[in-house]
């Protein structure tokens, strides 16, 4: 089977795949030798969902820093 | 008193697929690391299968045994495979474990390493698993305690992964505590900090992926090694893994061999204290070949200096 690239993945996808991650790794029912490409596999979804809560983040902060305390709309997150 | 090494040549006949990380090659280089040294190099007995029991039913050692086969492999878990040797090898290392604990606890050595494959702490009750058929550590534990006349002894276990087996086989032994320091998450998932035993007799100490010594200096300095003292045991096995070490394909923690000389000095320190250093030390994990030598070198080399 394969995988979905994390980095192509919005935050619900990698999210839920996490909760599954978690949950398969706490049931006991992963191979040892599986183990830990599952474990890796997952702290690359949480890296991923961290980072897209944190442009998020950056992107609430732009409305409510903008104008003098008044929402004056949004900025495009990335201007490149 | 001198150190004593127990090995047997059948576990090299426990042979696992090709491209299996507990492979045969790991105990060559574990002997290897250990050649030459000053050791009371002795052989391990065929197990009884009286020492089994006390761990493991009856059926289960007979679902195993049937599994054997007369040539190639069969698979018991996705992990765990038996060859026409695996059966022998697997006695041999109970074998040895239970000649170490009647040789430590009669005085005849200071302590002793039990070198054999298959490894033991993931064998629960009636389940083979993570390469495990028979748990070595708590079928030395329920020995001394029936045979060799120990109250209480202690199994303390820093190999990566969680000891489930020897959990589950001493969880409502109140003559016996088990206490694991290992990653999480990680195989097999068991093995967190409110999984306490039957009678306050499991101690679990979960270490986070990419944690290193000093972490693992915190976990038993704090928490296991008082634990093993307040326990007061009078015989203290240990389930040496070396796949914490930081080479280790199989997981995240970062000890080196000077880490495992560290927790191994700091186990026998509190042995001395309260066990009259009595430890019997037995081989389970670890899957990078270099690192496997460096570490068992450096535990055995403490286990000559607290024995000496």
């Amino acid at each position: 089977m394969s995988e979905t690239a994390v980095d192509k993945m919005s935050f619900e996808e990698a999210m839920a795949e996490l909760e599954g991650v978690v949950g398969q790794l706490e049931s006991g029912n992963v191979p040892l030798e599986a183990s830990i490409a599952l474990y890796e596999r997952g702290a690359a979804l949480k890296a991923h969902c961290q980072k897209k809560l944190a442009e998020a983040e950056e992107k609430v902060a732009q409305i409510t820093t903008d104008g003098d305390g008044n929402a004056a709309g949004t900025e495009p997150l990335d201007r490149a | 008193m001198v150190t004593a090494l127990y090995t047997h040549d059948s576990s090299d006949t426990h042979v696992t697929p090709p491209g299996h990380p507990e492979r045969v090659a790991r105990l060559e280089v574990v002997r290897a690391a250990l050649n030459g040294l000053d050791l009371d190099r002795r052989e391990c007995p065929a197990g009884d299968e009286a020492d089994v029991l006390r761990c493991h039913p009856a059926d289960y050692i007979a679902k195993v045994k049937a599994a054997i086969p007369t040539n190639s492999y069969v698979s018991l878990d996705a992990d765990t495979h038996v060859a026409p040797g695996s059966l022998t090898a697997a006695m041999h290392a109970v074998g040895g474990m239970a000649a170490a604990v009647d040789a430590v606890m009669a005085g005849e050595v200071a302590n002793a390493f039990v070198a054999c494959r298959p490894p033991g702490h993931h064998a629960e009750t009636a389940t083979a698993m993570g390469f495990c058929l028979f748990g070595t550590a708590a079928i030395g534990a329920m020995r001394a305690l029936e045979v060799a006349g120990a109250k209480r002894v202690a199994v303390l276990d820093f190999d990566v992964h969680h000891g489930n087996g020897t959990q589950d086989l001493l969880w409502n032994e109140p003559r016996a505590l088990f206490a694991s320091s290992h990653q999480m998450p990680l195989y097999p998932g068991s093995g967190a900090a409110h999984e306490t035993g039957a009678h306050g007799n499991v101690i679990n100490v979960p270490l986070a992926p990419g944690s290193g010594g000093a972490e693992m200096r915190r976990a038993w300095g704090d928490v296991i090694l008082p634990a093993e003292a307040d326990f007061d045991p009078d015989l203290v096995i240990i389930s040496a893994g070396f796949d914490a070490a930081i080479e280790d394909p199989l997981a995240n923690l970062n000890w080196t061999a000077e880490d495992f000389a560290w927790v191994t000095r700091a186990i026998f320190e509190m042995a001395h204290d309260v066990a009259g250093g009595r430890v019997v030390s037995t081989l389970e994990g670890g899957y990078d070949l270099d690192a496997l030598g460096a570490g068992v070198r450096a535990h055995v080399d403490v286990m000559m200096e607290q024995g000496g």
